[in-house]
């Protein structure tokens, strides 16, 4: 079974299942999370091998529902982590700065995933490393699925010697990474806990605030001077041109050594596991006899920063180079980590990057273009379909996270904003507050309990004309790899549960509610047409299964998938198919260009939603003779 | 030794399936493996390629492999090979590649035509010391009704063809464990793959 697999066995990993073998190593006793990529895996893979072992695993409506779940547990003596992606450290910090103060009884890892690039369609490059110093925490960085398996345990053992919560950082190229890695021994999981509530713990009003506020201050001293040396190492292979050192953090570690390989550099290296609190005596000893310094770190300039700092005392002299040559957006790799070494070592690999790059651009001009795009079968297409009809694409669309965001693209456009989990109602709110737009809100039903029910219930308080929302309810928390929520019956574990349905809440917040099947057009048009009419708070509640679960629940059960064809003597080429509903299963095919287009529907795509059917004009599209 | 591979193709599950495959071959043969998998992103419609690196731990560090320094591109999706292309380059690069043209709707929307095959390899041989294109998605269409069984032909063809260097056994068992629905298939599938690399 992964990640289950015995000790000092090597196993290719990903670096979300290496941190998760790492929890499992450690002990670890309770998992709280809600999915977001690129820290899903950590999740998925805890969740799954949730029968086999004895820790207890949620899926929590939040992440700082599920942050305070992992506290409670490490407040009663029950090791736990709380795996999440960088925004939803915003969403749990309001409770993480005063956990930090009271601190822990058994070891608690925040682990939190940063998404330089954006790979999952993140709103910001947000840089994690800050809530470190803002909330008092330690950071443990780790370069590679071998180091992410290692410190995961270690920052357990280290939080529970200093009784703190550690964050365990990441960044899509760890997390998402493969290596093989060498597992270590498995810690028995210790389930059972107490509150005992100790006084010096949560005392935080009047002067014992500022006590909380020293005790952790010192806490992280004693870890600076304990550890700092400890965790962090020089790795010094250098013959030549000594006086100039790299210093690096994070997955880039991986990129410059494989770069300094490459480029024959055999400069001291200092590399960086604890990032919060950066340890001044290492820093110290390695810029102390150097001329000039490289450091290597993806987005802010968080430890050059730092490194600045401690040269004016000890090396005012010191050239450090960083961001001067390396960029704060996107995503590092070997292409831009190569010519900051050449420039720096005076070394040259011989390809200029940037010319292929140019070169490899001219080979694709002119391609089909290919952007995300919703499934073939996807309900939330169906859902816009009927709303682009009754009120066009014109008026204004509030949008929320989640797979019904790629309503953004052509030829649906209806999406104006992408903001963060549930913003789609308060960001509203504030426009219709101000003016007398036409408005329609989309937002998905993760999304409703994570963060969108506030925003409903101050609509429902706060004002009289609230806009139709639409939420888009496929049963899943899709986006992020279909985990369960509150609303799907399921838990995290497996278990059966009565799901929360969104029509109750919605109704109970004394919204007028409609449901609609989404892979019916006519009863989502008659619901927004009748809801359209009506004036107050409105919910639209679209139900209709994730189309993904649907096809991997029938492939299961072994049942078929009815596809669909386009009969071609009733096919007028009309193209409402491709240009208004653009669903990629369906094909405009040309022999040559400005020829009459055949329309074709694969059927090796088609998952059979039926939906393209009844939006043909022309009743062309018919289910697979023999079908 | 070290290898460098780009596996590439349309939505994601297919390529990511594949390239654990691959990953788990290559990891009984006692060979070191570091690589780049990105769940969970590529599954609507758009291309995030998976790249995998295999061979002596010494030389590997990075997860991603260096731009115009892979050794095989595989290409489940023609044009997709084409997108690779800043992974390749002409003295190094092999490219493996099926016929199956999935077409976006983008292309649609914007009446961009699907380029044909010769006009692909076009694109591609500046970047290729070698094309090598099977029919697999045409051959898995007629052999199972289901053009998914064309990733591992494609495999099964780029092993025996000699364009990805891994044995076939070590290969055959990894799509054993991989697939535990519809072995037989797959089993198959990988078996006639083997035969198309060798003619
Ligand atoms: C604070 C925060 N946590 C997690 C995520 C990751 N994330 C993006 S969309 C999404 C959920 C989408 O679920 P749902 O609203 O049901 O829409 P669906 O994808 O199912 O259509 C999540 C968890 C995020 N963007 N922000
Ligand atoms: S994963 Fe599901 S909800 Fe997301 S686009 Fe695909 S069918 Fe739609």
């Amino acid at each position: 079974m992964r990640c289950l697999e015995e000790a000092g066995e090597k196993v290719p990993m990903l670096g979300n299942e290496a941190i998760a073998r790492g929890a499992i190593e450690a002990g670890v006793g309770l998992v709280a999370s809600y999915p977001g990529t690129p820290s899903s895996e950590v999740p998925m893979t805890l969740s799954r091998l949730s029968d086999k072992l004895d820790y207890y695993f949620e899926y929590s409506s939040n992440e700082k529902v599920a942050f305070e779940t992992a506290a409670g547990a490490a407040w009663s003596g029950v090791r736990s982590i709380v795996p999440m992606k960088h925004f939803g450290l915003n969403v749990a910090a309001d409770s993480v700065s005063p956990v930090a103060y009271s601190g822990v009884k058994a070891g608690m890892v925040i682990m939190v995933a940063d998404d330089p690039k954006g790979w999952s369609s993140a709103q910001s490059e947000q840089d994690t490393r800050y809530y470190g110093e803002m909330c008092r925490l330690p950071i443990i960085e780790p370069a590679n699925p071998q180091e992410a398996r290692e410190l995961t345990e270690k920052a357990f053992d280290l939080s529970e010697e200093f009784e703190l919560p550690f964050i365990l950082r990441t960044t899509t190229k760890i997390s998402h990474s493969v290596e093989t890695v060498e597992l270590g021994e498995r810690k028995d999981i210790e389930t059972e806990g107490y509150f005992e509530g100790e006084e010096e713990m949560f005392d935080n009003v009047g002067p014992g605030l500022q006590r909380q506020h020293r005790k952790v201050d010192r806490k992280l001293e004693e870890i600076e001077e304990k550890y700092g040396e400890k965790l962090n190492r020089v790795e010094k292979s250098g013959t030549e041109k000594d006086e100039i050192g790299i210093i690096v953090s994070g997955v880039s570690y991986d990129y410059v050594k494989e770069a300094m390989q490459k480029l024959d550099i055999n400069a001291p290296l200092a590399k960086l596991v604890m990032t919060y609190p950066i340890s001044k005596k290492f820093i110290s000893n390695f810029i102390e006899d150097k001329e000039e310094v490289l450091v290597v770190e993806e987005l802010q300039p968080f430890v050059e920063k730092e490194v600045q700092r401690i040269a004016k005392d000890t090396n005012p002299e010191l050239k450090i180079h960083g961001k001067d040559l390396l960029p704060k957006d996107g995503e590092y790799n070997l292409e831009v980590i190569i010519p900051a070494l050449e420039e720096v070592f005076d070394k040259d690999i011989g390809i200029d990057f940037e010319e292929h790059e140019e070169k490899a651009k001219d080979a694709m001009e002119g391609l089909p273009p290919r952007k995300p795009v919703f499934c073939p079968g996807c309900p939330h297409r169906s859902t816009f379909y009927a709303l682009k009809k009754i009120y066009g694409k014109n008026i204004m669309y509030g949008g929320d996270v989640g797979c019904y965001a790629l309503g953004t693209f052509e030829p649906y456009d209806m999406q104006d904003f992408l903001i963060s989990m549930g913003a789609s109602l308060g960001l509203t709110h504030g426009v219709k507050k101000v003016s007398d737009q036409d408005v329609v809100v989309t937002v998905g039903d993760s999304t409703f309990f994570h963060n969108g029910m506030p925003g409903l219930a101050n609509y429902a308080y706060n004002d009289g004309e609230a806009p139709l929302i639409v939420v888009f309810d496929n049963r899943w928390t899709a986006m992020t790899g279909h985990q369960p929520h509150p609303g799907t019956g399921k838990t995290g574990m497996g278990e059966d549960v009565t799901p929360l349905k969104i029509e109750d809440i919605a109704e109970a917040m004394g919204a007028e509610v409609e449901i609609a099947n989404s892979f019916s057009q006519e009863e989502l048009e008659e619901k927004i047409k009748e809801l359209k009419q009506k004036d107050g708070l409105r919910v639209l509640v679209s139900k209709g299964e994730c189309r993904l679960v649907t096809k991997r629940r029938k492939k299961r059960e072994g049942k078929p998938i009815v596809k669909f064809q386009v009969e071609q003597d009733k096919c007028t080429k009309c193209g409402i198919c491709t240009e208004e509903f653009a669903c990629p299963a369906i094909k405009e095919e040309r022999k040559q260009k400005g020829e009459e287009p055949k329309y074709t529907i694969d059927p090796d795509i088609c998952l059979g939603c039926s939906v393209c059917s009844q939006v043909c004009p022309q009743g062309a599209i018919k289910p697979r003779k023999g079908e | 030794m070290k290898f460098d591979l780009l596996l590439t193709g349309v939505g994601g599950e297919g390529v990511l399936t594949t390239g654990v495959m691959i990953t788990k071959a290559a990891h009984e043969e006692g060979k070191y493996v570091r690589g780049v998998q990105l769940h969970g992103l590529s599954q609507r419609g758009g291309t995030i390629p998976t790249y995998i690196r295999f061979g002596d731990k010494e030389g590997i560090h990075s997860p991603a492999p260096m731009k115009a320094d892979v050794d095989l591109v595989m290409s489940f999706e023609p044009i997709e090979a084409v997108r690779a292309t800043e992974y390749a380059r002409k003295d190094k690069t092999n490219f493996v590649l099926n016929t199956y043209p999935y077409m976006p709707i983008y292309g649609n929307l914007e009446n961009v035509p699907y380029p044909d095959m010769d006009e692909i390899k076009k694109r591609i041989e500046p970047f290729a010391k070698d094309i090598k294109v099977f029919k697999t998605d045409k051959r898995a269409k007629k052999e199972f009704g289901d053009i998914i069984y064309g990733n591992v032909m494609l495999v099964g063809a780029a092993v025996s063809s000699g364009e990805l260097p891994l044995d076939k056994d070590t290969v055959r068992s990894a799509v054993e464990s991989m697939a535990p629905r519809n072995v037989e298939e797959n089993l198959k599938a990988f078996a006639l793959g083997l035969e198309m690399g060798r003619e």
